[in-house]
């Protein structure tokens, strides 16, 4: 897979770039494995999917959906959390994380082990793989998901996708040096996830701050003043580059700091989707043009932009 | 068309279908693989799918809806396009149109809204940009157009006429979502203008997609049949909204959508058995189809074929496998023909009067 094309050049008029239509995507049946509780409606569900799991990469998503019934209809996209492998290394499943919100993560709560579902993916470009010195990584509740496996990914410790087969001479060559700071942001304690999967990375190279709105733990306030915090840094204490994956607001704030700071960011968008793979034209998002900005299928062309390619809406 | 020969492979099958089927995927690559696995074991599958509505021929009945297919490079990775009788892809306008503001699409009981609102970059660049790949794709090209205008709707199938491999065009007169879509949907004399100018206009077969947002639907399609249509796709969407009324305000962006999914089916498959009652033109029957039993009683009401809508956002394979499903279907039933089945409810009814 070619992971190069991840929306770093500007968006122009006349070539449209999709690096977010995946030609090896498919549409697969596969059983739910295991459901466990991270927080407080929020939960982590496997689910066997060999091609889907060899294939897919962090801030790529997949949608999801019953196997049988017309209600709920439409498929959701969610981000990819981890994949789960073999004993020979080799990833067999994958799981995802959801926070339970509307009609069909209220089903989903109640999905069990040895069910059939429907998956199609991988959809959308993921993350691009992080080659600087010290990424950022800003998750809004249930967006820190996708960090796990881009914190693997950027400190060497697991690779995904095609990249996985031909794993060694990557890894030999991640850079020792590399670092990754989570910054993770939540209401408040109960909502906040278990993070012991992340507990296996060396401490030296991995860090997580947590802020809570109600100060319930971490940081009393918004995780972006934790973002600002850590850019006011010197040295290889200070990132060089920002994924950010949460609520709109978070990340437009997310956003404005690193402009000021002239730190490179990527931005995770979630746009309402009926598709996943760019046939319904629904979820588009305003992107930067020319002659000004034009509505552009986040599921295909993103749903990772560069921060400077986004064109907010006012709300 | 369909020959014998042309499913030769399947003959080879070794194995049972499994519940799974029509969700694999399927790829060029390994394609026969999957028409292997989707056979029974030793059946040979010969009904003739052919289907022809008047100028129009098609190797089989199972078309692809505007608006749900993109221009088919979306569905690649899930669909073998020569397993369909024809894609339709979305919507062309005379200028590039910026589209609907988001919320665009909302899910509703067993169906959903949308207010896509045409988003599209124009006709220069569907015939620069779509028209070279889709052309090059194994199956029928039914463009789409819409206009504001009689004189739209012809200089658009004037353009293009200047291009090779189109096998018809749709009308899309019928548009619930941009001003002025759906005002010749909705009377017979301006339905059978536009259908007459556009014949005029270009060499290839006409298609008049009719809404239901109509009192009378067979009067349109009549008007439509003046007009020297060739055939009638019937239906597009059920004009609707949802509202979320915590907020006091509608959900889609541009508060009104069109209703589609399996929740239309019945007011759809109304649509085609009055129209094929009353109205000597072939339809094209769409409206929440998503397995082999609504392909059939499409077929069954009056259509002579059928398009796949909504279901190829949730079930995005579903289109190439339908065509093989109808095949063992008729074959089952010892039906030999397609032809043979299209608007039998409306035989049986006399008969039984």
């Amino acid at each position: 897979m070619n992971r190069d094309n991840s929306n770093v050049e500007p968006h122009s008029c006349e070539e449209i770039s999709l690096p977010g239509q995946i030609e090896f995507a498919r549409q697969h049946t596969g059983k739910i494995l295991s459901q466990r509780v991270l927080a407080d409606k929020t939960f982590a569900i496997r689910i066997d999917a060999r091609e889907l799991a060899e294939a897919i990469t962090p801030g790529q998503f997949f949608m999801i959906r019953p196997e049988r019934g017309t209600d709920p209809l439409l498929g959701r996209p969610f981000a990819l959390y981890d994949t789960i492998v073999d004993d020979q290394g080799m990833p067999v499943a994958l799981e995802f994380a959801y926070h339970v919100v509307g009609k069909m993560t209220n089903l989903m709560s109640e999905w069990e082990s040895g069910e059939n579902v429907v998956v199609w993916g991988p959809l959308g470009n993921g993350f691009p793989f992080y080659e600087g010195n010290h990424l950022l990584c800003v998750g809004g509740g249930i967006g820190y998901t996708p960090f796990l496996g881009v914190s693997r990914e950027t400190l060497g410790t697991r690779l995904y996708g095609d990249s996985s087969k031909s794993s060694r001479a990557t890894r030999e060559s991640a850079n020792p040096e590399r670092r990754v700071t989570l910054c993770y942001g939540a209401q408040s304690q109960r909502y906040l996830a278990d993070l012991s999967d992340f507990d296996d990375f060396d401490s030296s190279r991995f860090r997580i701050q947590i802020s809570t709105d109600d100060g319930s733990a971490g940081h009393h306030g918004f995780v972006t003043d934790l973002v600002a915090q850590n850019l006011s840094a010197q040295g290889n204490d200070r990132p060089d580059g920002v994924y950010c994956c949460g609520p709109e607001r978070m990340m437009a704030a997310v956003a404005s700091i690193c402009q000021a700071e002239n730190v490179p960011c990527w931005l995770s968008l979630e746009t309402p989707m009926a598709c996943g793979f760019g046939a319904c034209f629904s979820c588009v998002t305003k992107v930067v043009t020319d002659d000004g900005w034009d509505y552009r299928r986040t599921c295909i062309e993103g749903p990772v932009f560069p921060a400077e390619s986004l064109a907010f809406q006012e709300n | 068309m369909i020959t014998r020969n042309d499913h030769s492979v399947w003959l080879r099958n070794r194995r049972k279908p499994s519940e799974s089927d029509s969700y694999r995927k399927s790829s060029r690559n390994d394609r026969i693989d999957e028409q292997n696995d989707i056979a029974t074991e030793d059946q040979s599958l010969m009904a003739d799918l052919q289907v022809t509505l008047n100028r129009l021929k098609l190797r089989n009945p199972i078309l692809v809806a505007s608006g749900t297919f993109g221009y088919a490079r979306e569905m690649a990775a899930f669909v073998n396009f020569s397993d369909l009788g024809g894609i339709v892809p979305k919507t062309v306008t005379g200028e590039s149109r910026i589209g609907n503001p988001p919320p665009r699409t909302v899910e509703t009981s067993s169906g959903m809204l949308n207010s896509i609102g045409l988003d599209n970059d124009g006709i220069d660049v569907f015939i620069n940009k779509h028209v070279p790949y889709l052309t090059g794709l194994d199956t029928a090209l039914i463009a789409n157009v819409a206009g504001r205008t009689v004189d739209d709707f012809a200089m658009l199938a004037e353009r293009l006429s200047g291009v090779s491999g189109i096998a018809a065009v749709e009308l899309n007169i019928s548009c619930p979502n941009v001003s002025g879509g759906v005002d010749f949907g909705t009377n017979p004399d301006s339905a059978k203008e536009v259908v007459a100018a556009v014949r005029n206009a270009c060499p290839f077969p006409v298609i008049a997609k009719l809404t239901p947002n109509v009192t009378d639907i067979t009067a349109i399609a009549a008007g439509a049949a003046e007009g020297g249509a060739d055939a009638v796709s019937c239906v597009n969407t059920f004009q609707g909204m949802a509202i979320d009324w915590r907020r006091r305000k509608a959900v889609l962006g541009n508060v009104l959508g069109g209703l589609s999914g399996p929740a239309i089916k019945p007011l759809a498959l109304r649509c085609v058995y009055q129209i094929a009652k009353s109205v000597d033109i072939p339809i094209i029957g769409i409206g929440g189809i998503s397995t082999i039993d609504d392909v059939l009683e499409f077929l069954v009401a009056g259509a002579t074929a059928v398009q796949i809508g909504t279901a190829n956002f949730y079930n995005p394979a579903v289109s190439g496998s339908m065509a093989t499903l109808l095949n063992q279907q008729l074959d089952a039933d010892g039906i030999r023909s397609v032809a043979e089945i299209v608007g039998s409810i409306h035989q049986t009814t006399q008969q039984s009067c």
